[in-house]
């Protein structure tokens, strides 16, 4: 890592040398970024896991038309706010793919040890939904246009229409079709079928409800336009949320 | 010297209220975790409302093909459930169930289910008043002793728990298959089916993510740029260079992402969308009207005394003397041992083989009526919480009563209504 003090940091009493300064400097840094990750993987998870919830849980709820909706609208929340502190801040355009890789991180401890290691599910049943690109996209929106308003309008816009095509290689797979005792089902009902959840009965799955039925079978897109359009607003408010939260000022600086 | 002796004292009590704790802490630890764990015997059923148990579905008939198997066999789980016709107001009407299992997890998968003729992977619909006929095959999975329930899930009602028996499985998981043979024609194993490559996927994001997150971290950290950014100098951390760099960064990763999308689309040229809906208009077990008709005429429930004792009306219309045999409401069975001489194989914690007595034994003729006092007294009714019905906010209990006649046939007929509960002294509400 190179770090310098062009900006004039006091390097003077208090350090031995510039060359202890800049590691404090980098040891700091280290801190800094694991505790913001943690911190972003413990707040991110909880607040996704409540309003994503069984549709990130169970492959049987990764439909067509609720699910592509849903995840990325409560997935932009924390990307925004990420976003704000991480830019307005320190000019790093890495707040949404940091948000998104630790709430992937923590989703990925949650399925292997809690849901396959304590429960057995088996992992083609409780596999996460990918965002990273998602995070990439909305960071270097962010980056080239270096203006907010664009990233909430753009960025929001492709954060949605990105999410199911994001997702698609993986669950492509289990889309295919079985005839089970005489009735159709794709692989990802089947495994929702076969590996019971005593607290999780089928009818609670939000496949395709509403009344959304113009578009024929296409309803991934109008799902996807209609979830970046809402990511939008979301953005909005969430930038100004992370915004209001970025600050020292709850602290007393006597105490600093 | 006053203020240094309380500081003295101070840093005694201290000192010794830290020992304290550590003591009172090792005490606490050695007593949690010392004692040899047991593994949890039921599903939350007992912790259910007694009138809620007793007055939506009575289980009957409910049988377990094996109670010991090994990985990879099948047993399967039948009976019959009778939807009571006096369905609480409190509870949603099940026109949207769900025949599920209870167990600690797919330890057991379920392969197919019924409810009639009609495979049920869907939910279906049930009407108040009727009888239902279910078959599950179950395939062991996971070795070990596990309790396994039949249950139904009603949606705005919740899960209802049927009987629970013991299984034992024998052998080792990682030999667990789930051949499936797709519509087009090949078998794949959905116990293990694309998950490697879901690994991958995922992991190969992710450590792109890390990776570009490494890259902006390294190149100036977090505190210098916040100095930078505080002293004004922010744009000049982002110039043409780095969006340079986030430009193509960008077109690699949209170009991955329709890559993938596309490799999928060719590898899996048909798919098709989840299936989901409800199944209505499964027909209920299609059964001779029954020649015995029971009216209930009251009834109370001695809350220390575990004894349920209702007064009904018999009629039997039937060509056949019929005595009472059963009484059966929320999984349990309480027998008449004077008709059942020989013990049913059923779990013993919900059989109360000796749990049913009538005040008069004579077998009820053909064409008569009789009033009868029926005596329902056995330990397992509050060992499982029907006891609580005393303190619920519908105090109606319901159950089904069976009748037999010499030849062996069964009469079956619903009984139901308000209990009022008796409080002996020392029992309070």
């Amino acid at each position: 890592m190179s770090a310098s003090t062009e900006t004039g940091s006091p390097a003077g009493k208090t350090w031995k040398s510039k060359e202890e300064f800049l590691g404090c400097v980098i040891l700091t840094d280290w801190i800094l970024l694991v505790i913001l990750f943690a911190v972003l993987l413990g707040s991110f998870h909880i607040h996704y896991m409540l309003l994503a919830g069984d549709w990130d849980f169970w492959i049987d709820f990764k439909d067509r038309r609720m699910w592509p909706t849903v995840a990325p609208i409560v997935a932009m929340c924390f990307a925004a706010a990420s976003q704000s502190f991480f830019w307005t801040r320190f000019r790093l355009p890495i707040g949404a793919t940091t948000v998104v890789l630790a709430l992937l991180v923590g989703e990925w401890i949650n399925r292997y040890d809690n849901f396959w290691g304590w429960t057995f599910f088996p992992i083609n049943l409780v596999f996460p939904s990918a965002l990273i690109p998602m995070g990439f996209w909305l960071d270097i929106v962010l980056m080239i246009s270096g203006s907010w308003l664009i990233t909430a309008v753009v960025g929001g816009l492709g954060w949605g229409l990105l999410f199911y095509p994001i997702n698609w290689p993986v669950l492509a797979q289990y889309h295919q079709a079985a005839e089970i005792d005489g009735v159709l089902l794709t692989l990802a009902d089947l495994i929702g079928f076969n590996y019971v959840r005593t607290g999780t009965p089928e009818y609670i799955r939000m496949v395709e409800r509403g009344t959304l039925r113009t578009f024929g079978k296409d309803v991934v897109p109008v799902a996807a336009f209609f979830s970046g359009f809402i990511s939008m607003l979301v953005y909005f408010l969430w930038w100004n949320m992370g915004k209001w939260f970025s600050t020292t000022k709850y602290l007393e600086i006597e105490e600093v | 010297m006053k203020s240094l002796n309380i500081q003295s004292m101070a840093k005694c009590v201290t000192a010794r209220a830290v020992r304290l704790w550590i003591f009172g802490l090792a005490v606490a630890g050695a007593i949690t975790t010392l004692p040899a764990a047991t593994p949890a015997a039921a599903h939350g059923e007992r912790s259910q409302q007694a009138f809620l148990r007793m007055r939506t579905l009575n289980w009957y008939d409910v049988k377990w093909s094996k109670t010991e198997l090994n990985v990879n066999d099948e047993m399967e789980l039948t009976g019959k459930v009778h939807v009571f016709s006096g369905w609480p107001q409190a509870v949603a009407k099940p026109g949207e169930s769900f025949l599920n299992v209870g167990e600690p997890g797919p330890v057991l998968i379920r392969k197919s289910a019924y409810v009639g003729e009609v495979p049920v992977p869907r939910t279906f619909s049930m009407d108040v008043g009727k009888d239902y006929e279910y078959k599950i095959v179950l395939k062991a999975r996971r070795q070990g002793r596990y309790h396994v329930h039949v249950q139904i899930n009603v949606k705005d009602g919740g899960p209802i728990v049927g009987p629970g028996q013991w299984i034992t499985i024998k052998g080792d998981m990682k030999d667990f298959t789930n051949p499936v043979t797709l519509l087009e024609g090949s078998t794949i194993d959905l116990e293990t089916y694309g998950i490697t490559w879901t690994y991958i996927y995922h992991f190969f994001w992710m450590a792109a993510a890390a990776a570009w997150i490494l890259y902006w971290f390294m190149t100036k950290g977090i505190i210098v740029r916040y100095w930078q950014v505080k002293a004004g100098k922010g744009a000049e951390l982002i110039g043409q260079d780095e969006k340079r760099i986030g430009a193509i960064t960008l077109a690699a990763v949209l170009l991955a992402v329709v890559v993938f999308y596309a490799a999928a689309n060719k590898e899996f040229p048909r798919t098709l969308p989840m299936q989901a809906g409800l199944l209505t208009g499964i027909s209920p077990i299609d059964e001779p009207r029954s020649t015995v008709a029971v009216q209930f005429k009251g009834g109370s429930y001695t809350v220390p005394g575990r004894e349920l004792r209702i007064r009904v009306k018999v009629a039997n219309n039937g060509k056949e003397p019929v005595r009472l045999g059963e009484f059966t409401s929320a999984g349990l069975r309480f027998l008449n041992p004077e008709v059942f001489t020989t013990r049913p194989d059923f779990p013993d914690y919900l059989l109360a083989d000796r749990g049913l007595s009538v005040s008069d034994p004579n077998p009820i003729a053909p064409g008569e009526t009789r009033d009868l006092e029926v005596i329902v007294q056995d330990a397992r009714f509050d060992i499982e919480r029907l006891s609580d019905l005393a303190y619920d906010t519908d105090s109606q209990f319901g159950g089904l009563l069976f009748f037999f006649s010499p030849s062996g046939e069964r009469q079956k007929a619903e009984v139901g209504g308000p209990v009022i509960p008796r409080f002996q002294a020392g029992a309070a509400l």
